[in-house]
């Protein structure tokens, strides 16, 4: 065996929210038989993003809200790995928030999670773009990516979870991971993850969460739909979480970056560079050029 | 307005009525062609430089935009010699004007003996050698669309040098092939409207003959072109970017070449996203680069410092224009040199790369590859709005002259024999080996945030010192593996040059001018800017009196990189420096240095 980066202890707060899903994530790579070399977990900036550190996995750990494009650019020059990007709200829809609309929109097979505490956590207790009226003297009204990643007409894997319930997380996780694995796109999954010391909303979230597949019309793969349960969920101070998009059925068309640019899945990191084996196709490009 | 070319009465040169002029010979031509963006003055000048160069002649092109596709006066011009050149000529000899905006502007670069053609549907003059061909008008009448005016100024233009009628149609050929049907037909039609105008002139209208060159199987590229053909032959394999003047055609190539060698091209939504996503996949393995400009840079600046933090292998092409801020996006400039010297917060290593010619732009873009790799750490490609956007004819690349290094690349086989592989693992050199993620039976930590060998966050003291020097003296032990500078000239000259990028070609023909007056130079062209060569610098200045420091930018960039690294040669250091947008002439370089000054020509 050779000895190489292990998993360190975790620094998180006791009853920190990102235990539920560092747990699920460890279940559900084990579920689907993904050997850690072949992962690739890419952290952002903030408690959440120490993730990488926890876990037996390769990390990249990135610039704050510049995860989702290192996470693209690793997945395109090596599409058999398994990319899981993993970030706090504060990173994704601050700084990040670029980068997030377009990654619906690049449609490349990677897993992101958010990790929703509406707080920045490692830096002590600021609003987030999550934040509630009143947090911290927020006086603004805080964004939902779940409306806004519904409002995009792409073929993504949405969901929301809860840290407090990581058995379906670990579900949600595994549905998301297969949906990347079978080259299908970008799954987005935005995890209800309590930062116990600067804004502990376990005992609100246990009461306020609302699994939208238990209502009544249900359908994950009507964008409309979902949309409608969601404000309807919201309006009545509930938080809708579940699985909110789905495309109904698998494309027989290429829909994944990685597929419409690399059919074979052979990506540019594990392809020979070496002058002997390129020389034909080299000496054609320079005959052609100038 | 309307009158046929047939009857447009010769301006007011004085020709006797049996006189046929003179046709002058030259082995050195310029010609300029100046009108209105999107009077097509560009393929005026490609179209040249195409025809020239299968006559075995060096060709040069530059050419001057505005920002716009429309509007605003636009000019290009086209150089041909016998001699290899990589600058433009000082002087014109033949001005094409389609507007009087670019009469005036080219002018005062006219050749005593020069002519002008211009567009007399547009305007006129009574100036002497000049010559009004109504292009637009015959276009318009002829072709349905004046557009193709500038084929017909072409068409005069190949008249007046002489050129054999089947190769100035080949040109045309070659050019619009691509586009083809209507496109090439019109072009073609407007070629003859302009061949049958010049030779109905009232005059004969053979006034110039540019003797064959020598130099075959010449390519004519521009400095973009080149970095990307280097991107690929180097084994580059993933390319991100954002549009962005100058550097969008290298974006351009490679979206043309990559795919041929099952790479990638992402236009990506900004420069923040374009240069994380090439560290996400120069971390995987892929050699990677993005190219960008001023305003991208600054972006771009966060993700550099990851690179040399995290230790990940990244190539960035820094193709200057004029700053700061969106500055003059389609002007000359090398005023980013000292923001790359020093960029990003706090200390990392990071190596700039400077070519100074279109061949250079691609052997010196293998070489970036090679070292981004195997000193992991960001390479910046140094270059310049001239460089990049101006052609000229290179010799064919020689494959036999590329070698990749991978430096201590592990493949899964050596990786399976170690005890434990640390992807920062401690070096005498600072280079650790590395595997790829994905290699069976390992896997590593990556991050910006200070680490031990495994890349667990730490901020022990002793180690923060272990690392910080790890990266920090590659610098050092990186020295012997980085380009070289090329010197030119008298080795026992009292004054020299010291420049870089598109200056190469100025400060050259700036000393042949010199040394026909009696000044010997020696030149210093500096390939690597950073480090500061200062071993080879040394010995460059040591026999000098002085050294003028010659860069567009005000402040004397370089020369102050210079001083900070060789305080001891603060004295012998004087500056050459231009800001005005436009690339020097080296007529302007032999007159500063008559004049002595330590300044700015403007
Ligand atoms: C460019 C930049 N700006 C600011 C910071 C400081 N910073 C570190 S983490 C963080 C926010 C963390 O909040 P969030 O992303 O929600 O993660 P959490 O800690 O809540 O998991 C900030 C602002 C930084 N690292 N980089
Ligand atoms: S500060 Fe909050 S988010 Fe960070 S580890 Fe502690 S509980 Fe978790
Ligand atoms: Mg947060």
């Amino acid at each position: 065996m050779v000895e190489s980066a292990k998993p360190i202890p975790s620094t998180w707060c006791p009853g920190c929210g990102d235990f539920g899903a560092l747990a699920a994530l460890k279940k559900a790579m084990a579920e689907l038989k993904i050997p850690p070399h072949e992962a690739v977990l890419v952290g952002g900036i903030g408690c959440s993003g120490g993730i990488h550190n926890f876990l037996e996995i390769n990390g990249l750990h990135a610039l704050h809200g510049r995860l989702l494009a290192q996470a693209v650019g690793v997945k395109l020059a090596n599409p058999k790995l398994n990319v899981v990007a993993i970030g706090g709200d504060g990173d994704g829809y601050a700084i990040g928030m670029g980068h997030f609309m377009h990654a619906f929109k690049k449609n490349a097979s990677i897993l992101y999670v958010v990790m929703m505490n509406e707080t920045y956590g490692l830096t002590k207790g600021q609003a987030a773009p999550t934040a509630p009226l009143g947090y911290e003297g927020n006086i603004e009204r805080p964004f939902d990516a779940i409306l806004a990643a519904l409002s995009q007409p792409q073929p993504n894997f949405v969901a929301r979870t809860f840290s407090g319930d990581p058995k379906t997380l670990t579900k949600v996780l595994v549905e998301a991971l297969e949906f990347n694995r079978a080259n299908r796109g970008f799954a987005f999954v935005e995890d209800l993850s309590p930062c116990v010391t600067y804004n502990d909303t376990f005992k609100e979230w246990r009461e306020k969460v609302l699994d939208v597949s238990t209502l009544p019309g249900y359908d994950a793969s009507d964008r409309a739909v979902m949309f409608r349960l969601c404000l309807e969920t919201m309006d009545k101070g509930r938080i809708p979480i579940g699985v909110m998009h789905r495309p109904r059925e698998v494309s027989t068309e290429a829909e994944s970056l990685e597929l419409k640019l690399l059919p074979d899945r052979i990506g540019p990191a594990v392809t020979p560079i070496d002058l002997e084996g390129n020389l034909p196709t080299y000496q054609k490009l320079l005959a052609a050029a100038g | 307005m309307t009158t046929p070319a047939t009857q447009v009465p010769s301006t007011v040169r004085e020709v006797g009525p049996s006189d046929t002029p003179p046709v002058k010979e030259l082995a050195d031509l310029s010609v300029l062609i100046g009108g209105q963006g999107g009077d097509g003055t560009l393929t005026v000048s490609d179209l040249l430089a195409r025809y020239f160069r299968k006559r075995g002649l060096y060709v040069y092109t530059s050419r001057n935009v505005l920002s716009r596709i429309r509007g605003g006066h636009a000019d290009s011009s086209v150089r041909a010699s016998r001699d290899a050149i990589s600058a433009i000529k000082p002087t014109v000899d033949i001005l094409v004007a389609f507007d009087k905006e670019a009469l005036e502007f080219g002018r005062p670069e006219l050749e005593a003996d020069g002519l002008v053609l211009y567009d007399s549907s547009v305007f006129q003059t009574d100036l002497p050698a000049t010559f009004g061909f109504p292009f637009a008008t015959l276009a318009g009448s002829q072709l349905g669309q004046p557009i193709y005016k500038n084929v017909a100024a072409y068409g005069v233009l190949s008249v007046m040098l002489g050129f054999d009628p089947a190769l100035t149609r080949s040109v045309i050929e070659e050019r619009f092939k691509r586009r083809g049907g209507e496109a090439l037909e019109k072009n073609l039609k407007a070629l003859e409207i302009g061949r049958k105008a010049a030779l109905e002139h009232a005059e004969p209208m053979h006034r110039f003959t540019v003797v064959d060159g020598t130099a075959h199987d010449l390519r004519l590229m521009t400095g973009n072109q080149a970095v990307a053909l280097g991107f690929v032959v180097g084994g580059g394999r993933f390319f991100a970017g954002y549009p962005i003047t100058p550097a969008t055609e290298i974006m351009e190539y490679l979206q043309r070449y990559l795919p041929s060698v099952h790479g990638v091209v992402r236009q990506a939504e900004d420069e923040l996203a374009a240069i994380n996503m090439v560290i996400g996949a120069a971390y995987a393995g892929a050699r990677s680069m993005t190219s960008t400009s001023g305003p991208g840079l600054s972006l771009m600046t966060e993700g550099i410092g990851h690179a040399g933090a995290a230790e990940v292998p990244i190539v960035v092409a820094d193709c200057q224009r004029v700053g700061p801020s969106t500055g003059e996006p389609t002007r000359h400039e090398q005023s980013d040199v000292a923001h790359l010297a020093h960029i990003g917060h706090g200390d990392f290593p990071r190596f700039l790369i400077a070519p100074g010619t279109v061949d250079d732009c691609f052997y010196l873009t293998v070489d970036a590859l090679n070292l981004a790799e195997k000193w992991r750490l960001p390479v910046i490609l140094v270059l310049d709005q001239a460089l990049c956007q101006n052609s000229s004819t290179v010799p064919g690349f020689d494959l036999s002259q590329v070698h990749l290094d991978r430096g201590k690349r592990l493949e899964a086989e050596a990786v399976a024999t170690r005890p434990s592989y640390k992807y920062y693992e401690l070096t005498p050199d600072g280079a650790s080996p590395y595997a790829l993620p994905g290699t069976p039976g390992v896997t590593s930590q990556v991050t910006g945030n200070e680490h031990d060998e495994y890349g667990h966050v730490s901020v022990n003291p002793v180690n923060r010192v272990k690392m910080m020097r790890k990266r920090m003296e590659k610098l050092i032990h990186a020295q012997s593996d980085l380009p070289l500078s090329r010197t030119f000239g008298d080795p026992a000259a009292k004054i020299g040059f010291i420049g870089f990028g598109s200056t190469t070609g100025p400060i050259r023909e700036a000393q042949d001018r010199l040394q026909t007056r009696g000044v010997s130079t020696r030149f210093f062209q500096a390939r690597t800017l950073f480090p500061v060569p200062a071993r080879e610098l040394s010995a460059f200045l040591e026999p000098l009196d002085h050294a003028y420091v010659v860069e567009h930018n005000y402040a004397g960039q370089f020369a102050g990189l210079i001083r900070e690294a060789m305080p001891s040669y603060h004295a012998r250091l004087r500056s050459i420096l231009k800001y005005d947008g436009l690339p020097f002439r080296a007529a302007e370089i032999v007159k500063a240095v008559e004049g002595g000054t330590d300044g700015r020509v403007g």
